[in-house]
């Protein structure tokens, strides 16, 4: 650069950052605010609805650190295009031009390390005012225990004899807090649609506070890689009206009271029809041999006459009317979990069935 | 000792050096069991290059797995081992051997004006541990191959196939030899420095892997720990981890990730030195704040000992003891800003030379300040209670370690290709070949942060067929990438076969490394030199006294940019 030009540009500082540096400042600031509106004016920032707390806090949250990336990454990556493209050595220029010799700019350097800085301290106090908001009471009216396992979600109510498997219900507009564990190895627990997470992990309780507000029906997922069946743990999160969750919890309730399940015909089973639905149901839990030969659960060959074990699971006696029982009502206990027929979709005749079948085996 | 030049002093130890070791002429000695820094770093180049085509094809299998929500080519307990396999070989055996092992021994020498490492038998063992651990670890494949991701939690690890033990000792196995590496180089770094080089004359590379060392040495003992007890566990039944016998798994959580974050940063800073080498030697400009970028370094590095509980925000940890690692955490994105502006300034006025080097480095600081954003989404508790687990963390890390460590990688093996074999590449292929890296792995992993955002956790063979089309998109875009790295191949053997002889300073770069032939001679430097200055300076003579010219070196005299911006 020759001398004279040299003073030319000193004398019009506007024009020192390179050409078009103040248009392209420009379509940062519009390319960015037009982000930011988008961020904010959209009721779901994530793209997923809410279902509850604390799903709007956290998606406040969610909005403020997209505005703020935004804005980041336009700045960062805008400007190194247009200086890629601005200062590329043209064509024609010898092979030992070089760029301008500055080594620093101590003004320019305080500020970006500044405002960096005091943007840290204020995401950082956003961050722990929305952190300190989901660690509120606000008075518990429901807790939950939720228990995983290999490979399901086992939930159990206050006053409810019998765990629910894979199907969380929760009432509307309920404050409530889920005590989450697990009973082999590490799971997560996870809503989408209500932002909030925990891991099960066994021997240690986690806590985690939500209030529905939407109905339907939601996936819980489990998040910590758990085995081979990892991805397919997956249960069902029914949030609906309070008439509607009392009627759920009065049917669970009603269904453990009625213990043995009188209406279940013993007599009209038939083995065969057990034998299929057993494959169908039964055998990925069950083998068909002795008691050891375990599975998930115990072998059943020898259900009803086995000298080594007397008992059934649960303590009772190897009845017809006990196993069916325990088919109806499912178990939970030291062995494991057996679920219901109400989760495992079976009818009562069904149950008959299954008794006659494993009848017969045990005539063997 | 004698004075050199005004103010610098040669000491004992460059005078002990001053003659010249004969070369070892036997093929074993010169290639194999070598003890020359610079084949120790090329060893280690071809070795981790053969892991990173095994892990990237795995990767491959994986992204084919997901063109299906039901799982497209093997069954959910291949897979299981194939992303663990994918994760461990990526981490610990292409990432940070090739940043440190391959980069860190080749050049750095180099870059001080020594003449090898401080021990350079320490550095033959510390290598040959590498290809050893490695035929470790895939041999556990044969045996049913560890499937429980690369951070194994037990207590599903202890349930994990027999493989998971050669998993073990093969990651036990290259913590060794990252220490043995991170030892060498701090020793080499404070002692072996050229007359007059001093710490603020070192090149900024040779500042990253001062700052990398002591995270090799110091955090790799608690993953040693924690892998000893886990193979103990494992092998003897002693219950460290298993909570029904009294162990507690969050332990090996707190052990594993006072490692692995440090080791984050272990593959990373190094990254951030050979950008900060790039980028000037192409800009045809000094280094912008040369003491911001190398003292953020060791900022970095000193911050990242007390960040590793953020990877544990879902895990049961007290709350109130969640909020000083949201905060550090937060705290490193001031250093890591600054380096990043810095590298802006540094584009900046520049009389900008397009290699493929120049825009890989550009594509890292755009790639790279995406992941270090995601990164700020993560390290807000409330925001990570609803990430955690999920694809929006592949996407974060996929981000910072390939668009930042992959993508320095490439930019380094572009730029000090010249060096190590003495051949240029074709340009041509080369600047297509980061178009295909740079598109298709934005394509691969943008869509990832929506996944994982709308409830797509990871680690999962099958998933929810809402997220098939970004899946989709995802897979196809990955093979555009393979295709980017199967180009990278085709370059570096026509490289070999056809390419043009480089001369001694293709890039007209100032460093040291620069100053001798290419490839450079055994022993680096006949004479060692005397450093005046920090080396980039474009605008004034070399700052080196004492260099024989390596055959072919002309110094240009510099022409200024016709840009119209002022000169100071």
């Amino acid at each position: 650069m020759r001398e004279d030009q040299l003073a030319q540009r000193i004398v019009k500082p506007k024009t020192n950052l390179g050409p078009g540096f103040w248009p392209v400042t420009a379509l940062i600031a519009v390319v960015s605010a037009v982000m930011v509106y988008f961020v904010y004016a959209s009721p779901m920032p994530i793209g997923l609805v809410q279902a509850g707390d604390p799903a709007p806090t956290v998606d406040e949250l969610f909005r403020f650190l997209g505005a703020v990336a935004a804005i980041i990454f336009n700045l960062v990556t805008i400007y190194t295009i247009y200086f890629g493209i601005v200062f590329a050595r043209p064509k024609n220029a010898p092979p030992n031009t070089i760029g301008v010799q500055i080594h620093d700019a101590p003004v320019l350097e305080f500020w970006w390390t500044a405002i960096p800085t005091i943007l840290v301290i204020v995401l950082a106090i956003y961050s722990t005012k929305i952190w300190a908001d989901l660690q509120n009471t606000q008075g518990d009216v429901l807790t939950v225990e939720a228990i995983g396992y290999q490979f399901g979600f086992q939930f159990r109510y206050p006053k409810l004899a019998n765990p629910v498997v894979n199907e969380l219900h929760l009432p509307l507009n309920t404050p409530t807090t889920i005590h989450i564990t697990s009973r082999d190895v590490i799971h997560g627990f996870w809503i989408p649609e209500l932002r909030n997470k925990a891991d099960m992990v066994p021997g240690l309780i986690t806590t985690i506070r939500v209030t529905p507000t939407r109905a339907g029906t939601y996936r819980i997922i489990c998040t910590e890689f758990c085995g081979e069946a990892h991805s397919r743990m997956v249960a069902k999160a029914v949030i609906e009206s309070q008439q509607d969750f009392a009627k759920w919890f009065a049917k669970q309730g009603g269904a453990a009271a009625a213990g043995g399940g009188g209406a279940i015909a013993l007599g009209a089973g038939k083995a065969d029809a057990g034998q299929t639905l057993f494959g169908q149901k039964c055998s990925a839990c069950h083998s068909v041999g002795p008691y050891d030969q375990k599975q998930v659960g115990p072998g059943l060959g020898k259900i009803f006459n086995d000298p080594a074990h007397p008992k059934l699971v649960n303590g009772s006696e190897p009845t017809p009317q006990n196993v069916a029982a325990i088919l109806k009502n499912g178990y939970q206990g030291d062995m494991g979990v057996m679920p219901s027929a109400q989760v495992n979709q079976i009818s009562n005749t069904d149950i008959a069935n299954l008794v006659a079948y494993l009848a017969s085996l045990s005539k063997k | 000792m004698a004075t050199v030049a005004p103010g610098v002093t040669t000491g004992p130890y460059h005078a002990v050096l001053d003659h010249i070791h004969p070369e070892p002429t036997s093929f074993i000695r010169k290639y194999i069991f070598s003890i020359d820094a610079k084949v120790i770093g090329i060893q280690y180049m071809i070795t981790g290059a053969i892991f990173f085509a095994i892990s990237g094809f795995m990767a491959e299998l994986i992204r084919t797995q997901l063109l299906s929500p039901d799982g497209a080519i093997v069954s959910p307990a291949t897979y299981n081992s194939i992303y663990s396999m994918h994760g461990s070989s990526m981490v610990w055996f292409v990432v940070i051997p090739l940043l440190t092992g391959a980069f860190g021994n080749f050049v750095m020498p180099m870059q001080i004006g020594a003449r090898d490492v401080a021990f350079p038998w320490l550095n033959l063992v510390a290598f040959w541990i590498f290809p050893v651990a490695g035929v470790i670890l895939f041999s556990s494949f044969l045996i049913g191959a560890p499937d429980a991701g690369w951070t194994e939690y037990p207590p599903i690890s202890l349930q994990g196939p027999p493989g998971t033990n050669l998993w073990c000792i093969a990651v036990f196995l290259i913590g060794i030899s990252s220490t043995m590496t991170g030892i060498n180089f701090l020793v080499t770094i404070f002692k072996m420095r050229a007359p007059g080089m001093t710490f603020t004359r070192m090149p900024l590379f040779v500042w990253a892997q001062f700052a990398t060392a002591p995270l090799s040495f110091i955090a790799t003992t608690a993953l040693g720990a924690a892998l000893a007890a886990l193979f103990i566990e494992r092998v003897f039944g002693v219950p460290f981890y298993d909570p029904k016998r009294g162990g507690s798994p969050v332990l090996w959580q707190h052990m594993f990730w006072f490692y692995s974050h440090p080791a984050v940063y272990i593959m990373i800073i190094p990254g951030f030195g050979i950008i900060s080498e790039v980028l000037p030697t192409f800009a045809r400009k000094p280094i912008f704040g040369y003491k911001m970028i190398a003292f953020s370094s060791v900022a970095i590095a000193l911050l990242s000992f007390s960040v590793w509980a953020h990877h544990m925000f879902t895990s049961g940890m007290a709350p109130w003891l969640q909020l000083p690692f949201m905060i550090i955490t937060m705290v490193i994105a001031i250093p890591t800003g600054i380096k990043i502006f810095s590298w802006m300034a540094t584009l900046w006025g520049g009389a900008i030379n397009w290699k493929t080097p120049a825009l890989y480095a550009t594509g890292f600081l755009i790639t790279f300040t995406y992941g270090g954003l995601t990164g700020f989404f993560l390290a807000a508790i409330p925001a990570d209670y609803h990430e955690h687990g999920t694809y929006f963390v592949v996407a974060h890390f996929h981000y910072v370690l390939y668009g930042g460590s992959i993508m320095s990688l490439f930019a380094g093996l572009y730029y000090w290709w010249p060096k190590m074999t003495g051949r240029m590449y074709n340009e041509k292929l080369g600047q297509l070949q980061f178009w295909l890296t740079f598109i298709g792995f934005n394509a691969t992993f943008t869509p990832m942060h929506w996944l994982g955002l709308m409830g797509m956790p990871r680690r999962v063979a099958t998933y929810d067929p809402q997220f098939k089309f970004w899946n989709q998109f995802a897979t196809y875009s990955s093979y555009v990438m393979a295709a980017g790295a199967i180009l990278f191949i085709y370059i570096l053997i026509d490289s070999l076969r056809r390419g043009k002889k480089a001369g001694p300073n293709p890039w007209g770069a100032r460093t040291l490394e620069w100053m001798v032939s290419s490839p450079a001679p055994y022993y680096n430097f006949k004479k060692i030199p005397a450093v005046l200055a920090a080396p980039y300076d474009f605008g004034n003579p070399l700052p080196y006294l004492g260099l024989e010219a390596a055959p072919g070196a002309t110094e240009a005299t510099p022409t200024h940019s016709s840009h119209p911006v002022p000169t100071h």
